[in-house]
């Protein structure tokens, strides 16, 4: 038997797979705080627990994200890059571009067929283009992330908010609510703003399709129609999108179990 | 009028206890000498290009401060040889900066810049030069010499430098074409601001241009074969060290000193590779290094030198490309020096010069720095990138900036910088 164990320490949100046999076994995720290393010593041992197995029987632990250096146990350490990329064109082979987008950072990795990475592109410099913008936005207005696909869906126009920039798009949103325009056209207009964004991005590295969403917001509704309409492409939410780097580090380490 | 708004704005800090000690031990005769006993107690730690370039800054510094020679600021592509050559001693307020970030004192020089009104979007190189300024450390100039190619914001921010000190401020208006008539127009400029700084400034005279040529050229001989040894595999020289000597490169060309600082470098990378002492070891990768490096204290080299046995094996400014200058003709060898540049012109010519470093130095992929701010750089990145990657050579852009350590983040270059030799190594081109 083997018990392989990826984890990705992300700024935001700690998150964990574990492959038993090679077959993913469960997955876990909690807030990453104040002390990265804690929480993901946590979420293996909970994640563990899910399926009946204990620290000892891990046979290989692969750790990634912005805290990988701090996950006690690592057999090897990856960026999120190389795990994404793993992970993502494991679940779909055809993908030759990734566009995830994390609570603090945003990238766009593009894959040869063989799914390694040719080229990519982050952004972790600001909240722009992040799922930090999206979560200022919605506490502006009065509104669950995972309501944004179904008020995008109510929306009769969109209207633009030309900045990207956290602090000057909330302002301009107060101003447009104040102006009385409707919540569903703001939150339209919020979605096309960080898809603009993150287009961009993918169009420096170059867009190929299948193009594959993956981090927290991939599973925001909302933001993935506005980059279908961005990109003038269908985009492909994988399963565990949002555990895709964590799921990539397990399969590294299920490669060096083998 | 300007006079007297730059006396306004003159100095912030002036007279603050620290620069003013500062200043006071900078203009003493005996703080050269402490440093120098001070470095030759130390020298067996020391390689002897390492004294020879120590001991070249610290005379001219000396010369500089204690006024023994006239001080001339230029930016760093201006060629140097025209500064020596009048018998002057070239200051490039950039390389201070440089000095200054490694020294931790930049960031008190960042803020005083922001208070002389500076915007945060000029270049850090600069700012930095300008809070030294204001903070009164910096010898006083008896002329500033810009150029209009390349760097812009040198050329602007050089100006304050002339506008306080009350000296004369010359621009040298490089042509974008290549042919005779450009490079005689440069030539005749050069000239004239040569005959009139010797008239305006006392102490100057071109009596010493020939002896600041004839030592650029042995420099240049010496330093050709410095480049033949660095093309070696593995890499015989660090590269994050080569990378704090680009300031040699770009301010020492006509120095009495430059000849002999190559060919002291020259005998240890030859018995580096001789004895296989070679820096990084079981070298993996070998990377091209575009623009400057962050000269504060930053885990990036040793995370790339030693957790990665990466080599940076050569950086963008250490390659020669001007022609040798003749004596007889130095005006017009100086303005085909500068007219050679490859950063200036079409961007082809970047390319293509970068394309002849990947081929003369075995790399596998090239980093841009892309500091804050800076142009001419950053703003060709991407046709570099299209057609570097076409011919299978992976480019990197490192977002960062070389001296205001507060305007990047090493945890972000260090994902960056490891997934893009993650990216190497899935490409199988492991030494
Ligand atoms: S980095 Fe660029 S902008 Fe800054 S001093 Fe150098 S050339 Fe000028």
């Amino acid at each position: 038997m083997t018990v392989a164990v990826g984890v990705d320490s992300g700024s935001t949100t700690t998150k964990v797979v574990v492959l038993v046999n090679g077959k993913v076994a469960c997955t876990t995720s909690a807030v990453t705080g104040p002390d990265p290393a804690k929480t993901a010593s946590l979420c293996i041992d909970k994640a563990l627990s899910e399926c009946g197995h204990t620290f000892r029987e891990i046979s290989c632990l692969v750790a990634t994200g912005y805290g990988r250096e701090r996950v006690s146990g690592a057999t090897r350490i990856l960026t999120e890059i190389t795990c994404h990329a793993r992970g993502a064109h494991a679940m779909v082979p055809a993908a030759r571009t990734i566009i995830d987008i994390g609570g603090q950072d945003s990238k766009v990795i593009r894959l040869d067929e063989r799914g390694f990475v040719q080229d990519f592109i982050m952004n972790d410099k600001c909240a722009a283009g992040t799922g930090r913008f999206l979560e200022v936005m919605a506490a502006r207005l009065q509104v669950g992330l995972d309501e944004f696909g179904e008020e995008w869906g109510r929306a009769r126009g969109s209207v633009k908010i030309s900045s990207t920039c956290t602090v000057f798009a909330e302002s301009e949103i107060i101003s447009l609510i104040s102006a009385g325009v409707k919540r569903p056209e703001v939150i339209k207009g919020l979605c096309n703003a960080i898809a603009g964004r993150v287009a961009s991005m993918a169009r420096r590295v170059g867009i190929e399709p299948a193009v594959v969403f993956t981090g927290g917001v991939s599973l925001n509704e909302g933001v993935r129609r506005a980059l279908e309409d961005a990109l003038s492409q269908k985009i492909v939410v994988p399963p565990m999108s949002q555990f895709m780097g964590a799921y990539g580090a397990a399969l590294f380490a299920q490669d060096l179990v083998e | 009028m300007w006079p007297r708004f730059f006396r306004l704005h003159k100095s912030p800090t002036q007279g603050n206890f620290p620069e003013k000690a500062l200043r006071f031990l900078l203009e003493r005769g005996f703080t050269y000498k402490a440093v120098e006993t001070y470095l030759a107690r130390k020298s067996n730690g020391q390689k002897s290009y390492q004294e020879v370039a120590a001991s070249g800054i610290l005379t001219e510094l000396r010369q500089a401060y204690r006024r023994e020679r006239p001080v001339i600021y230029t930016t760093a592509f201006v060629p140097t040889e025209l500064v020596y050559g009048l018998g002057a001693v070239p200051f490039l307020p950039e390389v201070w900066s440089g000095f200054a970030a490694s020294l931790g004192v930049a960031p008190r020089a960042i803020h005083i810049s922001e208070s002389l009104g500076y915007s945060q979007d000029l270049c850090s190189f600069h700012r930095c030069g300008l809070g030294l300024f204001g903070m009164g450390i910096l010898p006083n100039p008896s002329a500033v010499i810009v150029s209009s190619h390349l760097c812009d914001g040198g050329r602007r921010s050089l100006y304050y430098h002339s506008r306080v000190a009350g000296c004369p401020l010359y621009v040298l208006d490089v042509p974008y074409s290549f042919d005779r008539e450009a490079r005689v127009f440069l030539a005749r400029q050069i000239e004239h601001v040569a005959q009139d700084l010797v008239r305006k400034v006392p102490g100057l005279s071109l009596d010493h241009m020939r002896r600041a040529i004839e030592a650029s050229n042995g420099a240049r001989r010496v330093y050709l074969d410095v480049c033949r040894v660095r093309r070696n595999v593995p890499s015989p020289w660090r590269g994050s060290e080569a990378l704090n000597y680009v300031s040699v490169f770009l301010s020492s060309w006509g120095s009495g000193w430059l000849p002999e600082f190559y060919g002291e470098l020259l005998r240890y990378l030859e018995r580096t590779v001789r004895t296989c002492a070679f820096p990084v070891g079981n070298e993996r990768h070998r990377l091209l290094w575009l623009n400057l490096r962050p000269y504060y204290r930053t885990p990036i080299f040793d995370f790339l030198e030693k957790q990665f046995s990466t080599s940076i094996a050569f950086e963008e400014y250490s390659k020669l490309y001007w022609p040798e200058i003749d004596p007889d003709n130095w005006a017009e060898g100086l303005a085909e020096k500068m007219m050679s540049n490859f950063g200036w012109g079409p961007l082809e010519r970047r390319i293509h010069a970068v394309w002849s470093m990947v081929e003369d130095y075995s790399i596998d992929g090239v980093v841009q720095f892309n500091q804050w701010g800076c142009r001419q750089s950053n703003g060709g990145a991407r046709p570099l990138r299209d057609f570097l990657q076409k011919r299978g050579i992976p480019f990197l852009e490192l977002d960062g900036d070389g001296v205001d350590a507060g305007n990047s983040g090493s945890a972000q270059a260090i994902t960056r910088l490891s997934a893009f030799l993650e990216m190497l190594d899935s490409r199988g081109v492991i030494a």
